[in-house]
């Protein structure tokens, strides 16, 4: 799984690595994870934290997170039947082959969905409320991605907006992706 | 292998639903008396079998191993089947086709199917994490997605689509609190709410209000399943299982297709049809699964009582009413009745069970039922449920 292909990119510019605010909470993650590394403290909890486990001894996917460290959203796709995954995997879901190679994913994609979390947000994100999310359809791939849309507030998106991935880095050194509407 | 049996419900019972206060194992202690009261002919001794619909007591209650727990505190001793049943918003049905399956394989006699599900904690952000938790977490969960965003979407694209309203919307949550107000067990029993009240609760996820959502609902609700020459001990009423169907399309959000076309929820249906050998036109009164007040509208459509795009207008000319074409959620529904995850299924058995033999208050009778379905579904309309009941003696 080393070999990197490059879909077709869009001419939009390539996401933008930015700083997410610590939001779960916790303190002791500032302080005792090494910024590089997603290996937690033994006595920090994880498990009300959605934001995966990243490091390669905890993942098969860490790859997936060490490009989105550099920019770039991207997935798996089957060697042997050619299919294009969301989220990527480690086995085709329809041949079954376990032999995938990573592909970088368009920056873009227009909006097919989208509402906003005004109440009930889960712990962590409840200092965020109101934040809107959606379904994305990618521009030149055939996936649709489910995340959040930050930027613009929620009552003035529309379907078929343009919005632009973007990778987002917690202060343990952990990395995400959502949505930014244009400037 | 013996031939498949007969099943049926002989009894049911519910606690009460809402805040309440009480714990996941006081509530199953409730339910457990409730059940023997509502059965007198029931003896611990008969129940073969235990299957415990429970979403998430890991979260909401810190408790796993809940099947023994359960039956402990229900005061029953299975000595054939013992298990829980997860799946999600769908524990509850699941318990009822677990046992449906054992009962017709000739691995038990009596099964009790409960569900039990504590939901309000002191921090409601820890309860909706648990809900976060039955996304896809690795995906879904890092953006904030719980239930009400994906089904706020699925009602975005209803309206693009359909021209569906807030208005109609509202109609189906107004007729389910109606309901709601037959209901002492009901969450909202004692508060009503027209339309032009649900049109001003504040938004929760646009375009749904808080009254197009159902609640965070603490509750209990069990069943009693027996095979065919174990019904008549109990009662000459029994509700019998006559079809069943279940499809599971997708769990990512991002796997969701349209929104608006519910292929899985059609196919499950069909197939529940099939096997009773009925068309949906066929059914009295269903207990559809309205999570949101989109859903049911959804439903109405998927499951054939009326084109794509008119489940809106379905509701609204009260088609899903009583005096219409089909009686849906006469006990309030998850809208009226509050959604307690595991309980939910189990408790939508019991509104069948009772208005099949007539054992409703009048003002949410279904007109002389032959025929009721219970649509169940999970998560993001991931896993739909469906089983159909036959009343009177015929089996």
């Amino acid at each position: 799984m080393s070999a990197s292909t490059k879909m077709p990119r869009s001419s939009a510019p390539k996401p933008r690595p930015r700083e997410l605010p610590q939001t779960d909470g916790r303190e002791s993650g500032k302080a005792t994870s090494p910024p590089e590394k997603t290996r937690r403290a033994a006595s920090t909890p994880f498990l009300l934290d959605f934001v995966p486990l990243q490091a390669p001894d905890q993942t098969r996917l860490a790859q997936f997170y060490e490009r989105l460290k550099e920019g770039h959203l991207s997935t798996t796709r089957c060697r042997n039947c050619g299919a294009i995954h969301w989220p990527p995997r480690v086995a085709c879901p329809d041949c079954h082959a376990e032999d995938l190679e990573w592909i970088d994913l368009p920056s873009t994609g227009r909006i097919y969905a989208f509402s906003a979390v005004l109440a009930g947000a889960p712990l962590g994100m409840e200092s965020e409320v109101p934040f809107a999310v959606g379904l994305v359809d990618l521009e030149g791939a055939p996936l649709r991605v489910f995340g959040r849309i930050d930027g613009r507030p929620w009552n003035e998106l529309k379907i078929g907006d343009t919005v632009r991935v973007e990778s987002l880095t917690l202060p343990d050194g952990r990395v995400f992706y959502r949505f930014h509407t244009p400037e | 292998m013996s031939a498949v049996r007969k099943v049926a419900i002989v009894a049911g019972a519910t606690t009460p639903f809402g805040v309440r206060p009480t714990t996941w194992s006081e509530m199953a202690q409730e339910v457990g008396a409730a059940l023997f009261r509502a059965e007198p002919e029931l003896r611990s001794e008969d129940v073969d079998s235990l299957f415990v619909g429970a979403a998430e007591p890991e979260r909401f209650a810190f408790q796993t191993h809940v099947a023994p727990l359960a039956a402990e505190q229900m005061g029953l001793a299975p000595h054939r089947i013992i298990q829980r049943t997860e799946l999600a918003c769908a524990s509850g049905q699941s318990a009822i086709r677990s046992a449906y399956a054992a009962i017709a394989a000739g691995l038990s006699d009596v099964a009790v199917a409960v569900g039990i599900e504590k939901m309000n904690l002191p921090s409601m952000a820890e309860a909706n994490t648990a809900m976060g938790c039955v996304m896809d977490r690795a995906w879904d969960g890092p953006h904030g997605a719980t239930a009400p965003p994906f089904f706020a979407m699925v009602a975005q694209r209803h309206m693009l689509e359909y021209g569906t309203t807030e208005e109609q919307m509202a109609a189906v949550s107004a007729k389910n609190h109606r309901f709601a107000n037959t209901n002492p067990h009901a969450q909202f029993y004692s508060k009503t709410f027209d339309t032009a009240k649900l049109a001003r609760l504040p938004m929760v996820a646009p375009p749904l209000r808080l009254g197009d959502c159902s609640s965070m609902t603490d509750g209990a609700a069990a069943v009693v399943l027996a095979a065919e020459d174990h019904v008549s001990r109990y009662t000459d009423a029994p509700a019998w299982i006559r079809g069943s169907g279940q499809y599971s399309d997708f769990h990512n959000l991002a796997h969701a297709g349209s929104l608006t076309d519910w292929k899985g929820l059609t196919r499950a249906t069909h197939e529940a049809l099939a096997s009773a050998k009925l068309t949906i036109h066929d059914i009295d009164v269903a207990e559809l699964h309205d999570c949101f007040s989109i859903s049911e509208i959804v439903e109405y459509e998927a499951m054939g009582w009326c084109p794509p795009g008119a489940g809106g207008k379905f509701a609204l000319d009260g088609r899903s009413d009583i005096g219409g074409d089909v009686v849906v959620n006469p006990r309030g529904g998850l809208l009226g009745c509050g959604h307690p995850l595991g309980a939910t299924g189990i408790a939508q058995a019991v509104e069948i069970f009772q208005q099949l033999s007539h054992d409703v208050p009048p003002a949410r009778q279904a007109p002389d039922p032959r025929y009721g379905l219970v649509h169940n579904l999970s998560g993001s309309a991931n896993v739909h449920s469906i089983m159909i009941y036959e009343g009177g003696g015929a089996g």
